[in-house]
């Protein structure tokens, strides 16, 4: 059993309180992914799952057992740094070897095992290589087989790919997906980058300042983020948020009150352009960026609040006036605290009498 | 036929500005090395072929009287006069000892203090002060501190129940004791240069070896030990010609005494010269200490780089 539990983790350097209170379920085999915005503490919360920093207050237990000052090496987790880490003055051999080395581990068994990993990441014909002779990419996998030969219980991943170009990333990114097929084995993976977090995630935990704003699947945190940070860390463009006062909402033709909402928010790709006058919303059209599958509308509207809009098909000019169209399922409401309110009560209109 | 031409015209036109810029960045190097390369001329090599020259000749400074004799001052060294050869026995062991102690003692403090704790500014500078103080002032400071009855070293001892011997009396001891009190002397300059070295091997790699089972000697071992490789051949090729030219500490501290038990090569080089006025011996003596060092160094640095491959 390789499940993991952190409760009411906390971690301080001197004073500052870096990690504060964070209490997260992590299931055997699964593949979950902490992102968040720099200096949220990601890096910090799995290196005291690792066991490179102490834990300040609160518990982490693997399976059963309570891990708090459990060696690094004796808890069943390897690590990927994004660095890579690699020694320099070792080939890739000895690099991935280097592990059951240190643990005495006979010579030819440790011959055997390397192999298999190298075989498994396609590092065969490398192996007499020193990491300054790979790529980027190559290295990358030689950490990860250095991670694999160790036969952990579970894998931590401190942003393996961003020292990579955006081609390779995402080719790692599907090796990395497919290594957690293969495996099985729970895996833990920090990113700020927001689409290696939907692409990978069974679930992903969104950090902000040391917290949790919400943990959920990739499909979750879209369609129902639980509080304005997320619902414009999560998505890209990010989501329009509009004060509600500034809208009216005419589901079918009727006014509604927007009710105890605060604000609404609307992601770029759910708003369709349409004529002036119809829809929701009204505004002229600033800028219009081509991106090549759709263009970026950035629309001013008659409230004095920009809108992006995604937009395929033929772009408007600037200065078109358009009116802006979206359907109420996909807006979110939130409350003068920023959390997500149901919005069915105040959107569905109510029954006529 | 206009093509081939074309093509030797812009040939030629590539050509001569290349040549030109060549030929100028060349006078602009020569230009910035020219004040070190004289300063290298007159102080250096001047002097080196001046030595040689005087290394051939049977010149006294107080008669004023110098003959060309070749090689036979060499042959004095090399064959005729033991006490070359038990200078330079001397100078061997004087090596051996500070050396290694030197090393493994600016290593040791480096690992200690090479990471920030409250007061480790302190202890770096605690340990590289002697470095800078004057060599004259630590000399007599430790003669005085190592006499035989009055002196503290051997009162400490004295306190614990051992019975120190009369440091700078007994040969062996004397050796010993020049050796101690020149390492503690000089080590700070290795430690800093240590802890340069160790400041640029990032974190990471004993974080990634600890996570992988490694204890804190598997990490020095594998990990720091090589990456410190090229740090340290420098320091033991510096470090070597050091102590070849050690000089001040022993005329300061046992004048090459007792019995010659201290007597060490550039000290010997001086005594000929400046003392017997045996100016042509003296610069044989310091040729062959050139090569001696040359020699040294060029090996060390053949074996490292064999080593690293
Ligand atoms: N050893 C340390 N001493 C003091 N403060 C630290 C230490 N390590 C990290 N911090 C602080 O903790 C906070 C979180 O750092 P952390 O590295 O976990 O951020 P992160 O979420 O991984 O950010 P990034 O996406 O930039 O990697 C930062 O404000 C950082 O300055
Ligand atoms: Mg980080």
């Amino acid at each position: 059993m390789t499940s993991l539990t952190l409760s009411n983790l906390e971690k301080r350097f001197g004073n500052v309180e870096i990690i504060r209170g964070v209490d997260l379920t992590i299931k055997d085999g699964e593949f979950v992914v902490f992102v968040g915005p720099s200096g949220c503490g990601k890096s910090t919360l799995l290196r005291m799952i690792a066991g490179l920093e102490d834990i300040t207050k609160g518990s982490l237990y693997i399976g059963d057992r309570l891990i708090n000052d459990v060696q690094a090496a004796k808890r069943g987790v390897a690590m990927v740094f994004q660095s890579y880490a690699l020694y320099p003055h070792l080939n890739v051999r000895d690099n991935m070897g280097f592990g059951l080395k240190v643990r005495k581990v006979p010579v030819e068994e440790r011959q055997r095992r390397v192999k298999e990993a190298a075989a498994a990441l396609k590092l065969e014909a490398l192996l007499d290589r020193y990491p300054r002779e790979l790529s980027g990419g190559q290295r990358q996998r030689v950490a990860i087989g250095r991670a694999i030969v160790g036969n952990p219980q579970v894998f931590l991943f401190d942003e393996p790919l961003s020292n990579l170009d955006a081609e390779l990333r995402v080719h790692m990114r599907s090796e990395i997906a497919s290594l957690h097929k293969r495996l099985g084995n729970t895996m833990i993976y920090v990113t700020h980058d927001q689409i290696e977090a939907m692409t990978l995630a069974d679930k992903i935990v969104v950090l902000h300042d040391g917290r949790i704003e919400q943990i959920g699947t990739p499909r979750e945190l879209y369609t129902r983020p639980g509080n304005l940070f997320v619902a414009q860390f999560i998505g890209s463009p990010k989501m329009n948020i509009m004060p509600a006062a500034a809208i009216t909402l005419k589901p079918a033709g009727r006014e509604v009150g927007t009710g105890a909402a605060h604000s609404i928010g609307m992601r770029p790709e759910h708003l369709s352009v349409v004529a002036p006058g119809e829809g929701m919303l009204r505004g002229k059209v600033v800028i219009s960026e081509y991106t090549g599958a759709a263009s970026l509308l950035h629309v001013a509207l008659d409230n004095d609040e920009t809108c992006l809009v995604t937009h395929d098909g033929p772009a408007p000019a600037a200065d078109t006036e358009v009116g802006l169209e979206i359907a109420i399922e996909n807006l979110h409401f939130f409350d003068r605290e920023g959390n997500a309110i149901d919005g069915k009560a105040i959107a569905e209109p109510a029954p006529l009498p | 036929m206009a093509v081939p031409a074309t093509d030797k015209n812009s040939a030629r036109f590539l050509r001569v500005p290349r040549l030109a810029l060549k030929h100028r960045e060349a006078v602009e190097a020569w230009l910035f090395v020219s004040p070190i390369l004289t300063g290298f001329l007159i102080f250096f090599l001047g002097p080196l072929i001046a030595v040689f020259f005087y290394s051939m000749t049977e010149w006294n400074l107080l008669t004023q009287q110098a003959a060309f004799v070749g090689m036979e001052n060499y042959a004095d060294a090399l064959s005729r006069n033991p006490d070359f050869w038990h200078v330079v026995r001397n100078s061997l062991i004087f090596a051996a000892g500070l050396v290694p102690l030197n090393m493994a003692l600016a290593l040791t403090l480096a690992l200690a203090l090479s990471r920030p704790f409250f007061g480790v500014v302190f202890f770096r500078a605690v340990f590289f002060a002697p470095v800078v103080t004057s060599a004259v002032a630590w000399a007599i400071v430790w003669k005085f501190l190592l006499q035989n009855e009055a002196g503290a070293v051997n009162q400490i001892l004295a306190v614990v129940g051992i019975d120190g011997p009369n440091w700078l009396r007994e040969p062996d001891w004397a050796m010993a004791a020049v050796i101690v009190t020149r390492v503690i002397k000089m080590v700070g300059l290795n430690m800093i240069l240590y802890i340069a070295a160790l400041q640029t091997i990032p974190r990471d790699y004993e974080e990634a070896a600890r996570l992988e089972g490694a204890s804190n000697w598997q990490i020095f071992r594998m990990v720091i030990w090589p990456l410190l490789a090229p740090t340290t051949l420098i320091i033991m090729v510096i470090t070597t010609i050091g102590s070849f030219k050690v000089f001040d500490h022993i005329y300061l501290m046992t004048g090459g005494g007792p019995e010659n038990g201290t007597l060490v090569l550039a000290f010997y080089i001086y005594e000929q010269g400046f003392k017997f006025f045996n100016v042509g011996y003296a610069s044989a003596l310091a040729m062959i200490m050139f090569v001696v060092v040359m020699v040294l160094t060029i090996v060390q640095l053949m074996l490292r780089r064999k080593d690293m491959q």
